[in-house]
């Protein structure tokens, strides 16, 4: 990386972008960006889910204008969609009517017949496919399908290859292979391919290609770390330099996702701009689980410190989906987290041991001791008939907490306070109760009134005073809410 | 084992005979061609006499089948479009769509005065006019449902695809054969098939339509059919269903079926390709030589027509850093302002114009015209009724029987395509035998307009319930009423509100036509809508059949916005299976 003085073929110069929600409301995905990708080099963006980093590889193909900021081709700015990059997508985009030929050839159809030819030979046994030239993608499995979206980014013999995701929807043996099989492209000195940019949420899986991997943070998505990654290719998981790398990641991950944790070993973590000063105003959000989630980690985790990323191991889940559990499992005090341990309290110790009943029991207590739920149960009882419509405890998240995405935390909210038995849903007609045992049959007394202590009232301003009732647009938002975003990057949940 | 054996097509030898019959053909479409030029080209008869003899039934027949295709490839071209500047003009589309629902809802025969006069005002001394008219009035019992689905399936494209056509620089020209065509194929493909019968229904009216107080006609099967009904000559009147039943069975098995089998390699899913089975029809072409010739030369125009990806787009640029970037397009906003300023002082004079006709309805019309709608409503609800409570059982028993529904399956869609009005007479003849009247009588015309929409999507959704519930109710027992108002009525509520939606404006339009039936000397009439504006249009009162047809639009779209879109939310919301 320090002979990457010379002109980079990307570069990026303070890129924000936003998507368009409705007249009043934008969601910033991406906050002054600089980044630039040189020849020779992988680049590949790691982050949370809703970081923005597909979106940050659109735009440095150019099929996304950001809307502040530019992009350099080779030192030129570019407008509209770069010349020399192509992409491999997340679930393949291939035309199910047409062949693998059909479908490789597309990007070259303005060359010779011959050339043409030569092309897709060439590429097809690149990427092991010689004998499926006339197939229909129907034919092929996952990882088939993978290599002919392969093969149709590398037929035209881009200067820069992207991939989105390009093994997420892969099972785990199809997907190492395939990883094995771009490895080994990228160390192979006579293919033409130099550089690539790739987009992924799996940690080793950037280690194995990176050449510099870019830890991205969510809300809103921004650089957080640049890590450099020297080792030669082809790269051995086994080996303890690469190890150390992803150790390293590790730690800036746990980092950038439970703030409030301070590293037990500092690695030398490059400095983060990571400034989160709201996270004191607002009421904490919860991360996007389920409960039953949290319950399950309460039950599989033992007496002793774990390390976060030998519960993903053992878990057999993706490393961010397992540090949002264990962070919801910390903000329910059910588990401490010094540095990247995970250490079950008593109170998660009560919990992993009690019944049915008494795990609602203990959830439903320390729900009510968060501000967000506190600000739910308010919402309801400030209610006339005790009934919270549905859109208006959307906007009140969208104000209390502008930077999450209302819709996934308001599911969040809703599958916790149900399990809970806090809050109830009236499907029918959309509107949230608290919720009340029926008489008779086996239940609990309403919901303690000291969870909701009056002094506290006027902490959280409502967004939307409630008396009187705001004026009912929940067609408005339901016309402008599922508005189909053309170019397609839906956002993440 | 049975796929080792060669395919019929692999096995057959090209034959000779087969080649004749498809010359054949051409010679025959390039026949009907000119005659339909010819036909064009004659001098302007407002009154075409129509000749009963068995003999002229081909040629008019011929006549009124190009009528039809032809206001099909208007209504296509206009879908296309139409839909297309809906999806991609973000700023156009908030007006368009609401501009389209409104279309939707104005009955047919209110475009019918507008049009004869207008063309026949441009063509004053050949056929032409009149031709256009009438084919242009078709087109707008056509268009809509086609236009709203392709626009569903524009929206529909997975957005990857969509940065895989910009990724490729594919031109608006090769999205749309490569990406937008093949993706809306199969929405577009069901909408025209309804489209085409929504289209034969007012064929006798569009073919005899009355005009400043003059019965005009056009030579065609429409027309002799009426004229048959009018001098009461029942073997013409016979062999002219018989031929349009023919035009039903050439369009739908020439047609439609082979281009549905062939649509379906465009479904988006593990099926996409090339499993679809050919049709018996393509078998036997593939045996031709002319016909795999005309294939190659396609294959070659299509390739040569939609040209090669181009690396660089139009669009992209690099500019030197600090260049400014282009500013793109003054005359194509310039051009675009136009276009609207034009269409938005079109619609003020269109409202102008409104205003003005308007202008002599007295308070005793409007009381007059809202009592005969309130008629009319009931008679469409109490068809509703009963077509709901007759289709509902035998859909459902449809559907539950793959076997019988492929076997009824073009029973059924014969029935919906062939034009009701045509056999109207009929019914009216049975009806008055009975001692039955029109007041009540027409409830039934209106019926055989509506009812097959319900039919088709009750089926549809029937034969789409997972069998695991179908297994989960039979474990349960739910047996009489529990089966019924716990399983089957739910199950198939949004096929049967989007059939209902889908009937809906097409009842309102078959009250026209319903309540006022006329048999020779003798006239059949009902208080309604329908019957008021038939007699507003006989009576040239342009003012009260422009409020007629107003009061007609509001109450179909009213009800479409306050009933069936909730209904349909709610059906969508809770009774969708989930999958």
């Amino acid at each position: 990386m320090d002979s990457n003085e010379k002109q980079p073929l990307i570069e990026l110069r303070h890129v924000s972008h936003e998507y368009f929600v409705s007249r009043t409301e934008n969601d910033l995905v991406l906050s002054d960006v600089n980044l630039s990708v040189s020849e020779n080099e992988t680049v590949v963006l790691l982050g949370p889910s809703g970081c923005g980093k597909s979106t940050l590889e659109r735009i440095m193909a150019g099929l996304i204008t950001p809307t502040r900021g530019e992009v350099y081709y080779k030192g030129k700015r570019l407008i509209g969609v770069s010349p020399g990059v192509s992409m491999v997508f997340q679930n393949f985009a291939l035309f199910p009517w047409l062949t693998v030929r059909g479908n490789v050839l597309l990007p070259v159809g303005h060359l010779p017949a011959d050339e043409q030819n030569s092309r897709l030979e060439k590429v097809l046994q690149t990427v092991g496919l010689g004998a499926y030239e006339y197939a229909y993608p129907r034919e092929l499995s996952g990882g088939m399908k993978q290599r002919v979206g392969i093969a149709r980014a590398l037929v035209a013999e881009p200067e820069v290859l992207a991939m989105d995701e390009p093994f997420s929807a892969l099972d785990v043996l199809t997907a190492e292979t395939l990883r094995n099989e771009i490895g080994r492209l990228l160390a192979d000195p006579n293919h033409p391919l130099r550089t690539m940019v790739m987009v992924t949420h799996n940690i080793v899986e950037a280690v194995y290609f990176a050449t510099r991997i870019v830890v991205m943070a969510a809300g809103p998505g921004r650089i957080d770390v640049i890590v450099p990654n020297a080792l030669p290719y082809p790269r051995d998981t086994d080996n303890p330099e690469f190890k150390k790398i992803v150790e390293q990641l590790h730690g800036i991950l746990t980092h950038t996702s439970l703030p409030d944790t301070v590293p037990a070993d500092p690695h030398k973590v490059v400095t983060t701009k990571t400034v989160d000063n709201r996270r004191r105003i607002a009421p904490v959000s919860l991360p996007y689980v389920n409960p039953a989630e949290v319950l399950g980690l309460m039950s599989l985790i033992g007496d002793q410190p774990e390390d976060l990323f030998d519960l993903a191991e053992k878990f057999g889940r993706e490393f961010g989906a397992v540090v949002r559990i264990v962070k919801a499992a910390e903000l329910l005090g059910f588990v401490n987290t010094p540095g990247q341990d995970v250490q079950i309290t008593p109170l998660g110790k009560e919990l992993a041991g009690t019944s049915t009943d008494g795990q609602k029991r203990i959830v439903r207590e320390q729900l009510l001791k968060l501000k967000i739920f506190e600000l739910l149960v308010r919402l309801i009882r400030v209610q006339e008939d005790q009934c919270l419509p549905s859109e208006e405890l959307l906007r009140e998240l969208q104000a209390a907490l502008p930077h999450e995405k209302p819709r996934p935390l308001f599911r969040t909210l809703l599958s916790w306070g149900r399990y809970a038995e806090i809050i109830s849903l009236d499907q029918r007609r959309h509107v949230i109760r608290l919720y009340e045992a029926r008489a008779g049959g086996r239940g609990r007394p309403p919901p303690p009134p000291p969870a909701v202590p009056p002094a506290k009232e006027p902490e959280i301003p409502l967004a939307v005073p409630p008396v009187p009732p705001a004026p009912p647009t929940p067609q408005e938002g339901a016309k402008t809410s599922p508005q189909v975003i053309h170019n397609g990057d839906l956002p993440e949940s | 084992m049975s796929n080792l054996r060669p395919t019929a097509e692999v096995r057959e030898r090209p034959r000779f005979w087969i080649d004749v019959l498809v010359l054949g053909g051409f010679v025959a479409i390039f026949f009907s061609v000119t005659q339909v030029a010819a036909e064009w080209r004659q001098p302007l008869i407002v009154q075409v006499p129509i000749d009963l003899a068995l003999g002229k039934l081909p040629k008019y027949a011929l006549f009124s089948f190009a009528r039809g295709w032809l206001a099909y490839f208007v209504s296509l071209l206009f879908t296309l479009v139409v839909a297309s500047w809906a999806y991609y003009d973000t700023r156009a589309h908030k007006y368009i769509l609401p501009a389209l629902d409104i279309l939707q809802s104005i009955p047919v025969t209110a475009f019918l005065a507008p049009f004869f006069l207008v063309f026949m005002a441009l063509f004053p001394h050949s056929n032409t006019g009149l031709e256009l008219a009438c084919i242009l009035t078709i087109f707008t019992g056509q268009v809509w449902n086609m236009t709203f689905s392709y626009y569903d399936s524009l929206r529909g494209i997975p957005g990857d695809f969509r940065m895989l056509a910009k990724l490729y620089n594919l031109n608006w020209w090769q999205r749309f054969w490569r990406l937008e065509l093949p993706f809306g194929a199969q929405g577009l493909l069901f909408n025209s098939m309804v489209s085409m019968a929504a289209g034969w229904f007012f064929l006798a009216v569009c073919e005899a339509p009355q005009i400043n107080g003059t019965t005009q006609r056009l030579p065609g099967l429409g027309s002799y059919i009426q004229q048959a009904t009018d001098s009461n000559d029942t073997r013409a009147k016979i062999f002219g269903m018989i031929a349009m039943g023919l035009i039903i069975i050439v369009t739908d098995r020439l047609i439609w079926w082979p281009l549905v089998v062939w649509s379906r390699k465009f479904k988006l899913d593990d099926f996409g390709g090339s499993r679809a089975p050919k049709t018996t029809l393509q078998l036997w072409l593939s045996r031709s030589a002319a016909y795999s010739f005309l294939c190659q030369a396609g294959t070659r125009a299509r390739n040569a027509l939609l040209g090669p990806a181009q690396p660089w787009a139009a669009e992209t640029s690099l500019l030197e850093p600090g260049a400014q970037p282009p500013k793109r397009g003054i005359a194509g906003k310039l051009t675009y302002t136009v276009i609207l300023g034009a269409l938005g002082a079109l619609l003020l004079w269109g409202v102008w114009t409104l205003i003005q006709l308007l202008r002599p309805v007295t308070a005793s019309d409007w009381e007059e015209i809202l009592k005969d709608a309130g008629f009319s409503f009931l008679r469409v609800i109490a068809s509703f009724l009963i077509g709901t409570l007759w289709t509902v059982p035998v859909g459902i028993w449809i559907g539950l029987n793959p076997k019988l529904s492929s076997r009824l399956q073009p029973f059924i869609q014969f029935a919906a395509s062939f034009p009701a009005p045509l056999l109207y007479p009929w019914f009216v003849a049975v009806i008055i035998f009975l001692h039955g009247t029109l007041q009540t009588g027409s409830v039934l015309l209106i019926l055989f307009g509506t009812q097959w929409y319900i039919l088709f999507n009750v089926a549809g959704s029937a034969a789409a319930i997972p069998n695991d519930i179908i297994s989960c109710s039979e474990i349960l027992h739910l047996r009489g009423w529990d089966r019924w108002a716990k399983f089957l009525i739910p199950a198939i509520l949004p096929g049967l509100v989007t059939g209902w939606i889908t009937a809906a404006g097409g009842a309102w339009n078959a009250t026209i036509v319903s309540e006022i039936v006329i048999i020779g000397p003798k006239t059949y009439s009902a208080t309604g809508l329908g019957a008021y504006i038939t007699n507003a249009s006989n009576a040239n009162d342009f003012s009260k059949l422009t409020a007629a047809m107003i009061v007609m639009a509001v109450v179909v779209v009213g009800v479409n916005r306050l009933v069936w879109k909730p209904l349909q939310n709610l059906a969508n919301e809770r009774c969708r299976f989930i999958t």
